[in-house]
């Protein structure tokens, strides 16, 4: 569903991506996890065609973001780290712009089940720069929820929820990769992909230092007393910067 | 003031000056500096050359312009008073946020915060009034007094629609507050009334009425305290400067006495105003719009139209213009029409060279800077239509169909108020402006956004000395309108050789004409289709 062939990324010289290789199939969540520079932004706006690669192929269900553009973007859902919504439209308005450039003809009931799942239909006629960041973060989420679509990609989707819109995402997150969405979630949020990935890569400075299932993972850690298996494993492969990096295919 | 505070004051003046002097260190911020440099040089010795202002306007002999300046100064003053007090929205001395928090909790009197920005203010209108003396035309006399008097004219005009406003505030919610729109509704109409008098009548326009309004012993009491600015420009003797020099400071030190009084009384007003106007600017930083609805909740539109992707990106700079413009395109609608009875009214009719250049202006930057529903409003947001499953062709097209609808709205309205007022601006001559009209502001709209989003930018200054965004401003729309001088001659051309081609008839040279102008804007799309695509989300605004 999501495949990614030696993609590397440079701007003006500094490589914020390099050579990495892997796959997401339907169902799987995979959470990109490192530290700030990681190029993990970097990887998710690529694969949803707002910057181009410098090399390598990223395809969408089947169709490559960088030849089929249109094709690749009508099987994604995108929900960015700060959600920059349209100050002038309603809550609902976003639903109908959104249905209208995914050309969804008859969207209203979905558009209305997505409102009632975020608790938004209160908010169907509050223009969003009245909303709260979270509130905004729940709008961009029902937007890129609305054509039903085969990838999804969130980054620090989780910022300025509360924790019952946490716990909404969350779940939210786990009926897509259910119904057959590939997903990619970037976070520094440790227990999120705890509680929801099915794999695990660690970027570093532009590149792959492991990739695997989270069952993998934790495994070659166990459990400690003071702190989270997967935060043991983060701090073995970021600390360890002499680590040969590794691209794997799942 | 307080010492502290002199000492915040002198600290954000060094920090200014050091960001524009880093600004002369990069090869941009010089170049864009020289251009800026370079046109006011032009302006200075093209005054001095001439006698004549900026855009070769007839010179007057000292006498008359002095007396026209006795005569219609102190009645602008007082319609930009009146202006202020019906459009009156921002806080009269806006705190920023960080202001806010670190000087409102610190051990400071609101008397000392206002004198503090008080003292800011008259920093940065210190430098006004040196660019206006460099720039004014030479018989408002010598360079020095043209600085005096501007000074204490803009402190004037700052702290008089303080207190106007301040009062405004006061007499929210007493009984007082009722007469408010009753009052504007009875001025207004009169006003109305003596348009239309002037207009009826052959021998007196409308700047006949207001001159003798001015002269009328009523007229000279209510605008007294405007009547000693005008005096500042027109003084003949140092000695006179002086004088009314200590009688505007005297009046503006009263007016500032009665900001710190009413300042009192309005201290929760004044923070729900200055957040309203920090949220502005943020909203301005990321791209956005000055202006924007202050409801919370309004009837949504069901349903966005489709038309192929172009439909919902029209839709949503449609709710954009409706709602954050709206009032924006109204004052600009009551500008465009204003325009042919004033300048015939002045004797520069609308079809003087001098009169069309200010025309163009008024189209080609003042409106376009102003009234923003396309891409240079969205930089912000550029990742959500990169994410989109629409051409890029579809999206550069829709942002621009409303701009130029817009932009050709205010166009025709001018067209239209030339052809009430102006005898050579036949039925035939406004129907040919109107057909060309149109793919003129589309081009007009398609360059400005290829540009915008090749070099994006800011769209305002920051800051009053910001010569960077000036010589920028400048530098960009010189090399727009060669671009669509251009056009226009290309297009000129067509019509020409088809004329000399198909001899006889004007109907299809001015076809040719129409389809080669609007040919160049499709082009233009093409160019803002790459620009669209080449757009770094990454590398965002500087």
């Amino acid at each position: 569903m999501i495949t990614v062939t030696n993609f590397s990324k440079q701007y003006k010289g500094f490589t914020a991506v390099n050579d990495l290789s892997f796959t997401v199939e339907p169902g799987q969540i995979l959470g990109l996890l490192g530290p700030n520079g990681a190029g993990k932004t970097t990887t998710l706006r690529t694969l949803c065609g707002i910057i181009p690669p410098s090399s390598g192929s990223l395809s969408v269900a089947g169709h490559d973001v960088a030849k089929a553009p249109i094709e690749a973007k009508e099987n994604l859902g995108y929900i960015p780290d700060d959600p920059r919504l349209f100050d002038t439209m309603t809550v609902w308005e976003h639903l109908a712009f959104t249905a209208a450039a995914y050309k969804l003809r008859d969207f209203e009931k979905d558009a209305e089940a997505l409102l009632a799942s975020f608790e938004l239909t209160h908010k169907r006629d509050t223009l969003v720069h009245n909303l709260s960041r979270g509130m905004r973060q729940k709008v961009a989420i029902a937007c890129a929820f609305l054509h039903n679509p085969k990838v999804l990609l969130f980054d620090e989707p989780l910022t300025g929820l509360d924790p019952q819109g946490i716990r909404g995402i969350q779940q939210a997150i786990r009926d897509r990769a259910r119904a057959g969405a590939a997903i990619i979630i970037s976070s520094h949020l440790l227990s999120l992909f705890e509680n929801l990935c099915t794999h695990i890569m660690v970027l570093n400075l532009g590149e792959c230092r492991r990739f695997g299932t989270m069952e993998d993972l934790l495994s070659e850690v166990g459990h400690t007393d003071s702190t989270s298996a997967l935060e043991e494993v983060y701090f073995s492969i970021t600390q360890a910067s002499d680590e040969t990096p590794e691209s794997v295919k799942a | 003031m307080d010492a502290a505070l002199g000492q915040l004051l002198m600290l954000r003046l060094r920090g200014g000056l050091r960001q524009r002097l880093h600004q002369l260190a990069s090869l941009r911020g010089l170049l864009f500096s020289i251009a800026f440099g370079a046109i006011i040089w032009f302006l200075v010795t093209s005054n001095s050359l001439s006698g004549a202002g900026f855009l070769g306007s007839g010179a007057l002999n000292p006498q008359e312009f002095n007396e026209q300046i006795m005569t219609f100064m102190p009645l602008s003053m007082l319609a930009l008073s009146l202006l202020t007090v019906v459009m009156t929205t921002g806080p009269t001395f806006h705190f920023s946020p960080n202001e806010i928090n670190f000087l409102f909790t610190g051990p400071f009197r609101r008397r000392d915060l206002i004198v503090y920005k008080f003292g800011a203010y008259v920093a940065g209108v210190t430098l006004t009034s040196a660019f206006i003396a460099l720039i004014a035309p030479p018989q408002t006399g010598p360079a020095l007094s043209v600085f005096v008097a501007s000074l204490l004219t803009l402190v004037f005009v700052q702290l008089s629609s303080a207190v106007i406003s301040m009062l405004g505030h006061v007499l929210d919610g007493s009984k007082l507050a009722k007469a408010k729109w009753p009052v504007i509704a009875v001025l207004g109409a009169a006003t109305m009334v003596a348009a239309l008098s002037a207009w009826a009548a052959p021998d007196r326009g409308m700047l006949d009425l207001l001159s003798e309004f001015r002269h009328s012993w009523i007229g000279t009491i209510v605008l007294i305290p405007y009547i000693v600015f005008a005096e500042l420009f027109v003084a003949q003797s140092a000695s006179e400067l002086a004088l009314w020099a200590l009688v505007a400071v005297v009046i503006n030190a009263a007016l500032l006495q009665a900001v710190i009084v009413l300042d009192a009384r309005t201290t929760d007003r004044s923070l729900a105003e200055n957040a309203r106007l920090s949220n502005r600017w943020e909203r301005i930083k990321q791209g956005g719009s000055f202006w924007a609805t202050e409801r919370s909740e309004v009837p949504s539109i069901r349903r966005a139209p489709l038309l192929g992707g172009l439909g919902p990106i029209a839709f949503r700079q449609a709710l954009n213009a409706l709602r954050n413009s709206f009032k924006l395109i109204l004052v600009f609608a009551g500008l465009a029409a204003s325009i042919a009875p004033i300048s015939t009214a002045l004797g520069a009719p609308v079809t003087e060279a001098h009169t069309l250049m200010i025309i163009y202006i008024f189209v080609a930057f003042i409106l376009p800077r102003n009234l923003v529903c396309d891409f240079r409003g969205d930089l912000s947001r550029m990742e959500i239509y990169k994410t989109l499953p629409i051409a890029p062709w579809r999206i550069c097209a829709g942002q621009l169909v409303v701009q130029a609808f817009l932009g050709y709205a205010i166009a025709m309205v001018i067209i239209a108020s030339a052809f009430v007022f102006e005898e050579r601006v036949t039925a035939q001559v406004a129907l040919i402006l109107a057909a060309f009209a149109l793919p003129l502001t589309f081009l007009i709209y398609a360059v400005e956004n290829t540009v915008h989003l090749l070099f994006p930018t800011k769209l305002v200054a920051m800051g009053r000395a910001d010569f960077e965004f000036l010589g920028r401003s400048i530098v960009e729309f010189i090399a727009k309108t060669i671009f669509v001088f251009s056009a226009i001659v290309v297009s000129i051309i067509a019509g020409l050789l088809t004329l000399r081609v198909m001899e006889g008839t004007l109907v299809l040279p001015a076809v040719v004409s129409w389809l080669t102008l609007t040919l160049i804007g499709l082009l233009t799309l093409g160019a803002l289709q790459y620009a669209f695509r080449r757009f770094a989300v990454a590398e965002t605004i500087d």
